[in-house]
């Protein structure tokens, strides 16, 4: 951990001195946060009747929010007690040493700690270029070993900004991953393996499995199935018939008159022109809020999500691949003050 | 806080969505290296829903509904698309005439297919290289530059559309001048043509100044 030693310096005690940054936390002040917050987790156990030795921080959550109820709508208003390491932010050290110079040869850049990462990355990069030169002039086979591009990221900005505790701009950043990418790309990369891994982070499979359910079966014994969609402030419910004509009725009434734009026919179309089942299926669906073509998306999705269950699992696939399953989240942006719209500033006047 | 706004509701990890239902018949052999790498992304990562603009029916094509984007003014999508289907039904029905009046070896060269003419008369239209206002010491020069291909269909179809909405008799609807411009492009002919080779000429003109451009 990186603390800065003592700000109590002359220069900071005069009156007249500009602002000097965010503010700096002494070691010892820092230990001495440590100790309390361990004796005030012994208390607190005590107070709860559970065993301090194996209180976690979930219990302690638990506990501050049993004697401490508080209604406040924002959670990070509310009494909270973690470790300070988590409550006090990270800082470095004092760069320099007492005769005023500095420890790193590119502390004048202004950047030292990206640009030593750079220079790092760099001389990785050499290094393998070596090693490929010479498996190359003693002619052995270069390995070429797949990494897994589909389980692994790189670090975002905020985490490279975490990591190297100061200020990393877009540019430098896009540069860094660029750096990374031109690194990984090369045959014999696994050399530099563990460096790299440094810097991606496994992503853990996202899709969450989706449980389709099975079909149900009406009086008359037609298959059939139900989905719910949702698009801007549009909700619409579909039920989907086996054996059918292709016939597609909304709130009681034929698409033909309900939709009277073909775009939004073709929305609603567009889950059976996709799985080739268009004139197999009736479909009744109802409907209500949003605008015309709010409503026509809302109800490709509740189309969409009730056909799983007369598709295989790779047709599912397949249709959530071509963006059919996913709800859209874009909404109306708000208007900010100060703007007349949500992007449109009011009209410039010079004077 | 990070306030959500049009190009953060998704984020960076979602892929853009596939509609077209050939791609996903096709069999395992059939694919290079990099379409299985990309194929097996896919299966991991999140992907956005697909616009209401795209859909996997025949008649749905990228190019036209971007065409439809730029002639709608102040959001009439409905107006757009009616002229779009109109101008296209004029280009068919002109080309049919063509066809039935041309005599017997000429009938295999006349093209009917509406879409097709759209997509060559874009093509014919696009230009090579465009020109770019740099200033160097006070005075502003011409460079010539190469463009991207989305600047080059854009500057194509800004074009069509401008000489459609300001070269025209008062009288005449826009899909008929549409559709007459179209067939003109298609054949190389046409003011839109001529604005493309001005262009190229004035960029010949300025070769001595390709050196100020620094990307």
């Amino acid at each position: 951990t990186l603390r800065l030693i003592c700000t109590t310096t002359t220069a900071v005690q005069k009156k007249n001195v500009g602002a000097s940054g965010p503010e700096k936390y002494t070691e010892a002040f820092i230990k001495k946060q440590i100790e309390e917050f361990n004796l005030g987790k012994r208390h607190l156990a005590n107070m709860m009747g559970e065993d301090p030795e194996t209180f976690t921080q979930e219990d302690i959550d638990r506990a501050i929010a049993y004697l401490f109820p508080s209604g406040l709508f924002d959670e990070q208003a509310r009494p909270v007690m973690k470790h300070p390491n988590e409550v006090f932010p990270e800082q470095r050290k004092i760069q320099w040493g007492e005769d005023g110079r500095p420890f790193n040869f590119l502390f004048y850049t202004g950047k030292q700690s990206y640009y030593s990462l750079m220079h790092e990355t760099y001389e990785k990069l050499l290094n393998v270029q070596k090693h490929q030169d010479q498996l190359i002039a003693q002619d052995l086979p270069l390995q070429k070993e797949k990494r897994n591009l589909a389980g692994s990221r790189w670090l975002t900005k905020i985490e490279l900004e975490e990591m190297l505790l100061e200020k990393v701009s877009d540019d430098d950043y896009s540069r860094f991953i660029q750096l990374l990418q031109k690194l990984v790309a090369l045959p014999c990369a696994d050399i530099e393996e563990k460096y790299i891994q440094k810097f991606s982070k496994e992503v853990p499979v996202q899709l969450q499995k989706v449980v389709i359910e099975p079909l149900q079966y009406d009086e008359r014994g037609v298959a059939f199935s139900t989905g719910e969609g949702k698009r801007k402030t549009a909700r619409a419910t579909a039920v989907v018939y086996d054996n059918g004509t292709g016939k597609i009725t909304v709130n009681g009434i034929d698409i033909l008159h309900y939709f009277p734009v073909l775009q939004d026919r073709e929305q609603l179309l567009f889950p059976f022109q996709f799985l080739g089942r268009i004139g197999k299926h009736d479909t009744v669906c109802t409907v209500s809020g949003g605008g015309r073509s709010a409503q026509a998306g809302a109800m490709r999705l509740a189309t969409a999500k009730a056909l799983r269950s007369f598709v295989t699992e790779k047709e599912v696939e397949f249709m959530r691949q071509a963006g059919l399953l996913t709800v859209d989240p874009r909404v109306k942006e708000r208007k900010k003050p100060g703007q007349e719209g949500p992007r449109r500033k009011f009209t410039w006047k010079k004077r | 806080r990070i306030m959500p706004v049009r190009w953060n509701r998704y984020d960076p990890s979602y892929l853009e969505p596939e509609v077209k239902k050939e791609s996903y018949q096709r069999p395992l052999e059939e694919l290079t290296e990099e379409e299985r790498e990309q194929m097996e992304l896919k299966a991991v990562r999140l992907i956005k829903a697909a616009p209401p603009t795209l859909s996997s029916s025949v008649f749905s094509d990228p190019m036209i509904s971007k065409f439809t984007n730029m002639m709608m003014k102040s959001g009439n999508k409905v107006l757009a698309r009616n002229l779009m289907s109109q101008t296209l039904e004029n280009i068919k029905r002109k080309q049919l005439e063509k066809y039935h009046k041309a005599p017997e070896n000429e009938k295999e060269t006349i093209e009917c297919n509406p879409y097709v003419i759209f997509h060559q008369a874009l093509k014919n239209c696009q230009p090579i290289i465009g020109l770019s206002n740099i200033t160097r010491g006070g005075k502003t020069y011409q460079v010539p530059v190469p463009l991207t291909d989305n600047r080059k269909r854009f500057l194509a179809m800004k074009w069509l559309i401008t000489e459609c909405r300001e070269n025209k008799h008062r009288r005449t609807m826009m899909p008929e001048k549409l559709s007459q411009e179209l067939l003109l492009a298609f054949n190389n002919e046409g003011p839109v043509i001529k604005r493309k080779h001005v262009l190229h000429k004035m960029a010949e003109a300025n070769r001595a100044y390709a050196h100020f451009r620094w990307w």
